[in-house]
């Protein structure tokens, strides 16, 4: 199964992976050998992928899509991030920041909400990551 | 021996002239290089956009967003220049900033107000020397735009087209067509005229033809889409002009350093000239002086 995942600058990772869990916008979604296709919205969080040879990785993903056909999971995303590349300050600021936004009417509220779940994805994942 | 000197001078100065525009030609050609395979990466992120709106048409999701609708309003446009930050790149700027101002003309006539934002400092001092108002000025965009900083401009277009402030977005660049040619285009990004993207993007995006399982439904990835079809749109606008800007720069500079090369080789035989003159000159005077004693 191979695992690509793209950002509009460039492709980030090619890899052949035996698993890959990807946290979607209600949670995570984990992908076998053989997975039924798929296409699905991604949150943001945490991208594990386990290496054929077992060996795992962890990415900060936020915002996109996986579509999963035969073989191939591809996720499209607008930004990946190394752990060490993730700060709690930072997952922290923006979570402040998103919640100041205007809700007027129903886009600009989908933009906040948009907003919030990038900047809580992140801070999940910051924390674990601080914890290891 | 005046004469030869100076000329001998001018040689000179055109010289180093020569050595500044040929390294400005080589430095141009690595960033057209980079800038190029930049712009070719991000053509995979746009294919596969282009596919899966495929799929998602096949899988029966009606194509409707608000970003999709032509509005009936006129209240506001706004009209994004990307420009160079720096010269010495020929016609590059001023052909665009002439296509750019041509149409924000038009729009003043059709809509009530209009937003003028510009990209590069060039830009923004041609509108300066003007005294054109602009609503937003940017010059953090050089040989490598960053998708991050096109998100947040396109993030603040979008809030404010939502909001209704604006009902009409373009972007005049240099849209980039193959190496040899490069034409500045005004294109309409929002109302978003079509999701594929470009034409051979939608072709080459053939799909495998699988039954989908949408997660959580066509309809909501389909909200999710377009407006990141809108950010890779805009994304691609900035890529292309940062090629075009090398590309332009590499031809004037080639061509600087051509006229260098032909001047030279002029001076060169001017200088040798004067400078035989000069030698005739000397000898005629030595052979009539010594004639003059004998006779």
């Amino acid at each position: 199964m191979k695992c690509i995942v793209v950002t509009p600058e460039k492709t980030e990772i090619d890899r052949e992976a035996s698993f890959v869990v990807v946290p979607l916008y209600d949670g995570e979604y984990g992908i076998g050998k053989g997975h039924t296709p798929v296409v699905a919205r991604i949150g943001a969080g945490e991208l594990r992928i386990t290496s054929a040879d077992e060996e795992k990785a962890s990415f900060f993903i936020e915002g996109g899509f996986l579509e999963v056909s035969g073989e191939v999971v591809s996720i499209l995303t607008d930004r990946v991030l190394l752990p060490e590349q993730v700060s709690l300050e930072e997952a922290e600021g923006r979570l402040q920041k998103a919640k100041e936004l205007p809700q007027t009417n129903s886009d600009l509220a989908a933009m906040k909400e948009k907003a919030l779940v990038g900047a809580r994805g992140m801070l999940l994942a910051a924390r674990k990551w601080r914890k290891k | 021996m005046a004469k030869a000197r100076a000329l001998d001078k001018r040689r000179k100065s055109i010289r180093n002239i020569r050595k500044i525009t040929r390294t400005m030609e080589l430095v141009a050609t690595a960033q057209f290089r980079r800038a190029m395979e930049r712009a070719v990466s991000a053509g995979a992120y746009t294919q596969r956009i282009a596919a899966m709106v495929a799929d998602l048409a096949r899988a029966g999701a009606s194509v409707s967003h608000p970003l999709l609708e032509e509005r009936q309003a006129k209240n506001g446009a706004a009209l994004l220049i990307l420009t160079a930050n720096r010269g010495m790149c020929g016609g590059y700027n001023s052909s665009i900033l002439r296509k750019g101002h041509h149409r924000a003309d038009e729009l003043k006539g059709e809509y009530e107000n209009l937003r003028l934002l510009i990209s590069g400092k060039r830009g923004i001092s041609y509108a300066k020397d003007r005294k054109i108002e602009l609503a937003a000025t940017y010059d953090q965009f050089n040989d490598k735009p960053q998708y991050d900083e096109v998100v947040k401009i396109a993030d603040h277009i979008l809030s404010e087209y939502l909001a209704g402030n604006i009902d009409r977005f373009e972007v005049a660049y240099m849209k980039f067509i193959s190496v040899s040619k490069q034409t500045p285009v005004v294109e309409t990004l929002l109302p978003l005229s079509e999701l594929a993207a470009d034409d051979e993007a939608g072709k080459s995006a053939e799909s495998n033809g699988a039954e989908y399982e949408f997660l959580p439904s066509p309809e909501s990835i389909l909200e999710e889409v377009v407006p990141t079809a809108f950010r890779v749109k805009l994304f691609k606008c900035f890529l292309d002009a940062a090629v075009g800007e090398q590309i332009a720069r590499r031809v004037a500079m080639k061509a600087a350093t051509d006229n260098a090369d032909s001047m030279i080789s002029i001076l060169t035989t001017t200088y040798n000239r004067a400078r035989q003159g000069q030698i005739t000159n000397e000898i005629i005077e030595v052979v009539s002086g010594a004639s003059a004693l004998q006779g």
